[in-house]
């Protein structure tokens, strides 16, 4: 019925790109020798816990809120700054990246640092991707089989960031509370029998400023929390009040996070189609 | 004397001297029982090798696209499968024709990924021919009517962190290059002991795997043969059933190294067999000139009332041919029952080593079974014969240049 | 006991009746050979196949890290590999020891990029015969040079002398990218690599991913099949290996130990048949010669010479037999090792379908040697068993010669 993003569209679009940048190979190397991230302890989340009240006295409508959620970083064209912060419990990896994303079809996005990978470009445009590489001047396509894979290293699933939309019909959303800190709503989307997906349910919280989304947890086919998405950090962009860090962390791991951070973000820009191309993605080092 | 005189001496000579007659076809029939159930042995052990490969999947051969033996694209498909797999299944010879359709496919859980082999099987086509089926730890394998169900290796389990009933999320890019997702709930986990092979392995239906990438049909037909060892005869007959787009291929063309190694085997194999078969013939022709030294003053004897030295030779030769039909004869009789029991019970390697074999037990069934043939009867034959010609070549010679009063006399040469 | 004169006179038969003597000899003497020729065989033919059966990919023992075989993750590395390396090379019982890397790769030759996978290797290291790139010229890698697996070639349009892009994940998580020139195709027994191998050295691979000092796997090749336990033992008691995970190849592919014990089994088998043959040659051979001296016997017993004498007589003339028999024996065995225990015994011209041999299969050469080896256990096996049987051959002639009646076995 509602629309659920659990990420900002634009966003995501770019995330593709870079995901299919850096995890171009984890479809195959999983096919091939297989991928696992180890299992550690169970984490304890390391933000306060949105406590429920009791009362859903005065509850907003559910598709309001999300609504309010989609159009959050809804944008005819978006170019931002963002940087990813990667940490493991061996070592924590930063990424400064620059994406321009128009519609879900179409993305450039280009690695300003760290330094080795500087000037690495990814260009999207439909179902195609290509990377440039400025080491060897080359721009290769990759193969679709190869798009598969999930972000290697990072806490996102392919599911979040290659699958185009098709929540809709797949769950079954209703306020089940009140939060008291920060003061919201607490949300929980329920997967219906038939939906294809990798959750049974999530339960989001907006808080009363603005409906603006402060958490995500996300149950797997197994009802046990798989992870935690936190939304914080707003700031005005462009004009809009957005939450600009975006912390993703897994349950059943210690020690791993991935952060995504808007440096700066200008939405409804006017982008052509020159933007996306290949002569531009060869011209972006 | 003549040729029926010559016959009636040499017959009458092995009648009366029991034991030596006896010693002779007894030490023949030996010999060559050994040699036969040697060779039958020798040809069941290489062909257990065969049946390991045909048994894990890959049949005795197969039928996939032309370009696939090259390419190996897991998106060929047949053309026309579904009559071909029948006009397959019909031909006499066929034991079982399995069809398979694979592709790559991401196997997702919670947070966590695997990449996989999807193989799309005919459950009860797989059954019959697959020995990976008995390697269902938990739960149970495919079944005909069977939608949106997988079988996966336990190494893929544990990397999920997942337990039957679970339901993993599937993502394949289909023909169109387009993603497709569905969800796929685990009925059993396979474990083989192998942590590479069960990390590779994923079965769902033929249909499941034609949904998802929106390829129709069978990218393989695997043959299990009753005659494996009637393989390249076969090959032909089945390219004649076959779309002229696809092609027949053996199993050594599908998995090469096999091949290879199969061929090594074969030919050490063969050496050991020739090896026994050497020393059996020796052991005879020692044990036969042995004898026939033995009456040089019989022969001196003959040649001095008057009987020419080549009839002398022909009666050695006689002798000597006689023997070895009635060796080959006890031959073929001893060797009925090891060689009997061997190809039919074959010969069981769990009993003498026990369990520890249980673990590549499942995808190879530790037993020699022994290939007799019309062969054994001229085996025998020619084992016997060419031995005791071999020994009678000396003394028939010697007998031909001997002078009858030196052999008569009492001293010893 | 056996006299003087009784060894005299067995001597001395043995010696007037040397057509008779020398076809018994020559049973003995084949018959030890063919065992200790077959049990020789047997051995090589078990080291070269425990070598095809694990692989040029596995060896015989491997060093992890201690989590890298669970995922293959391309940041578990065996740290300061080149000190782990000179640590493992001293042992004495290492013959081999070389590193390698793994990393998957979007090949590409013109735009369109394919999946691949990088294995970089010590190029000299693994030429030996049970190395990755056996007879290969190992100068041939390295700068930028890569091989490529047969079946990989083939099906993307490789060609010796393209240039091939290869763009990875380094140690770091960064992206990892390079351009290499193809410089040979080749066909390796192993599948991985045949159908989407890209062979490099080293040096180049640790380049291009940041692996500086660092490896995903050490393979270990022992100088003898039954001492790799021990060798893992001693090796994982070395401080450089300290926190690193070896083992023997038992516990990397655990599914071929049975297929190899068996394999055991049946060439035992095998050898039993083989020494079964040559008994019955012998016992035909001892006890048709025995037997035809009915007409001897009779006359030493009408002479004067007692049925105990007579049995010792014989005794002692197999014995002699027996052991001159098997000296030969052993001495052509041991002879047939000497010369073909360094060179290797081609069984394909033995036995085998010789055309088979020129062919390859999809680029893959087919060896028919063998490299023939003997344990004096198995020469001390050999001679016990032939001797025996050489002797307990003469038994039943002699139970039936001592209770001649000396006319009756003078008889023509």
């Amino acid at each position: 019925m509602n629309s659920l993003r659990t990420e900002p569209r634009a966003l995501r679009t770019a995330l593709c790109a870079l995901a299919f940048a850096l995890a171009i190979l984890a479809l195959f190397a999983a096919t091939v020798i297989g991928r696992e991230t180890t299992e550690r302890r169970v984490a304890t989340a390391v933000y306060p816990e949105a406590t429920e009240s009791a009362s859903i006295e005065g509850a907003p409508d559910v598709d309001d809120i999300l609504r309010s959620y989609d159009d959050l970083y809804n944008s005819t064209g978006t170019k931002a700054s963002v940087e990813i912060t990667i940490v493991t419990p061996k070592k924590t990896r930063n990424l400064e990246l620059r994406f321009w994303a128009r519609g879900e079809d179409k993305a450039l996005m280009v690695v300003d640092a760290p330094p080795r990978d500087a000037g690495t470009a990814t260009l999207k445009v439909d179902k195609n991707l290509w990377n440039y590489l400025p080491k060897i001047s080359r721009t290769i396509r990759v193969p679709p089989s190869m798009m598969m894979g999930s972000w290697m290293g990072s806490d996102l699933t392919n599911d979040d960031i290659v699958r185009d939309s098709s929540y809709e019909d797949d769950y079954d959303s209703e306020v089940v509370g009140r939060t008291d800190d920060p003061p919201g709503w607490k949300l929980r989307m329920t997967a219906r029998p038939e939906a294809v997906g990798l959750w049974n349910s999530v339960e989001m919280v907006f808080a009363d400023d603005a409906w603006l989304p402060v958490m995500a947890q996300f149950y797997d086919r197994k009802d046990r929390l798989s992870r935690t998405m936190t939304f914080g950090e707003v700031k005005v962009m462009n004009g809009r009040r957005v939450p600009t860090l975006i912390t993703i962390i897994p349950e059943r791991e210690e020690g791993r996070r991935t952060e995504f951070r808007y440096l700066d973000v200008e939405f409804d820009v006017e982008l052509s189609d020159d933007t996306f191309s290949l002569s531009r993605l060869e011209r972006t080092h | 004397m003549n040729a029926p005189l010559i016959g009636k001496y040499a017959v009458r000579t092995l009648g009366r001297n029991v034991r030596r007659t006896f010693l002779s076809v007894v030490g023949i029939g030996i010999g060559v029982a050994i040699a036969i159930f040697m060779t039958a042995f020798m040809k069941g052990s290489t062909q257990m090798r065969v049946r390991a490969i045909a048994e894990s999947g890959f049949g005795h051969v197969m039928v996939a696209h032309s370009d696939w033996n090259v390419s190996r694209d897991n998106d060929l498909r047949l053309t026309g499968w579904e009559d071909e797999l029948e006009a397959v299944r019909a031909m006499p010879g066929v034991k079982v024709a399995a069809p398979h359709a694979r592709t790559t496919a991401l196997l997702a859980f919670g947070t966590r990924v695997s990449g996989v082999q999807m193989l799309g099987v005919d459950p009860e086509a797989e059954a019959a021919s697959s020995r990976l089926v008995l390697a269902v730890s938990e739960g149970r394998y495919l079944q005909d009517g069977d939608s949106d169900v997988a079988v996966v290796g336990s190494t893929i389990a544990d990397r999920l962190d997942v337990e039957l009933e679970d339901d993993l999320l599937v993502t394949v890019v289909d023909a169109a290059g387009e993603m497709e997702y569905a969800m796929l709930r685990i009925v059993g986990i396979v474990d083989t002991g192998s942590r590479d092979m069960d990390a590779s392995i994923c079965h769902v239906t033929l249909a499941d795997v034609e949904r998802l990438t929106k390829l129709p049909g069978a990218g393989e037909i695997s043959v299990t043969l009753d005659e494996p060892l009637k393989m390249d005869s076969m090959v032909p007959r089945l390219k004649e059933v076959v779309s002229p787009s696809d092609d027949v291929l053996t199993w050594m063309q599908v998995v090469p190294a096999q091949g290879g190694d199969y061929q090594s085997d074969k030919g050490f194999m063969n050496m050991l067999s020739g090896t026994v078969i050497v020393v059996v013939m020796l052991g005879i022709a020692g044990a036969q000139l042995t004898a026939i030294l033995e009456r040089r003053r019989e022969f001196a004897v003959l040649i001095a009332l008057g009987m020419k030295s080549s009839q002398v030779v022909r009666l050695i030769l006689f002798e000597a041919v006689v023997l070895a039909v009635m060796g080959a004869a006890i031959g073929l009789l001893l060797a009925w029952w090891p060689v009997h029991y061997t190809a039919t019970v074959g010969f069981d390697f769990s009993t003498i080593l026990g369990e520890e074999l249980s673990m590549s037990g499942v995808l190879l069934e530790p037993i020699i079974y022994s290939i007799p043939g019309a062969w054994i009867f001229t085996h025998a034959l020619a084992i016997a014969l060419v031995s005791t010609l071999i020994a009678a070549i000396y003394p028939a010679v010697y007998a031909l240049r001997t002078d009858p009063t030196s052999a008569l006399s009492l001293r010893e040469a | 006991m056996a006299s003087k004169s009784t060894l005299r006179i067995a001597w001395r038969n043995l010696g007037r009746n040397r057509k008779r003597s020398s076809l018994a000899l020559t049973a003995i003497a084949v018959g030890q050979f063919a065992f200790l020729a077959i049990a020789a065989l047997m051995h090589g033919y078990m080291g070269d196949f425990h070598e095809s059966i694990t692989g040029p990919m596995i060896g015989h023992a491997q060093i992890h890290a201690p989590e890298w075989r669970d995922d293959r993750s391309i940041d578990l590395t065996i740290d300061d590999v080149s000190v782990v390396l000179e640590a493992v090379r001293d042992d004495p019982a290492v013959t081999n020891v070389s590193a390698r890397i793994y990393a998957p790769v979007l090949a590409a030759l013109t735009e369109e990029g394919f999946m691949g996978f990088v294995v970089g290797v010590d190029p000299l290291a693994e030429s030996h015969d049970a190395g990755l790139l056996p007879d290969f010229d190992g100068a041939a890698l390295g700068d930028g040079r890569v091989v490529v697996g047969y079946n990989f070639a083939e099906r993307y349009g490789i060609e010796p002398g393209a240039e091939l892009a290869l763009v990875g994940q380094d140690v770091d998580g960064s992206i990892a990218s390079g351009l290499f020139t193809v410089a040979d195709v080749v066909a390796s027994p192993v599948d991985i690599v045949n159908n989407l191998g890209i062979v490099m050295a080293l040096g180049d691979a640790t380049d291009m991913l940041a692996m500086y000092d660092q490896a995903h796997e050490l393979v270990i090749h022992t100088e003898d099949v039954e001492t790799i336990e021990e060798t893992v033992a001693r090796l994982s008691g070395l401080s450089p290996l300290d926190g690193l995970e070896i083992l023997p190849w038992r516990d990397i592919v655990p599914t071929m130990v049975g297929m190899i014990e068996m394999v055991d089994v049946f060439l035992y088998i095998v050898l039993m048949i083989v020494f079964i043959a040559a008994a019955a040659g012998i016992a035909n051979t001892m006890l048709m010669s025995t037997f035809e001296r009915k007409h001897e016997f009779g006359m030493l017993l009408s002479l004067g010479c007692g049925p105990g004498r007579l049995a010792r007589m014989i005794t002692v003339e197999a014995v002699i037999l027996g052991l001159v028999g098997v000296l030969i024996g052993t001495v052509l065995g041991l002879g047939l090792l000497a010369v073909t225990s360094q060179t290797g015994m081609d069984y394909a011209a033995l036995g085998g379908d010789q055309e088979t041999y020129e062919a390859s299969f999809q680029g893959l050469n087919l060896s028919s040697l063998v490299y023939p080896k003997l344990y004096v256990s198995d020469v001390i096996a050999g001679v016990v068993a032939v001797f025996l049987t050489s002797l307990l051959s003469v038994l039943w002639p002699i139970a039936k010669v001592v209770r001649m009646e000396p006319m009756e076995a003078m008889r023509l």
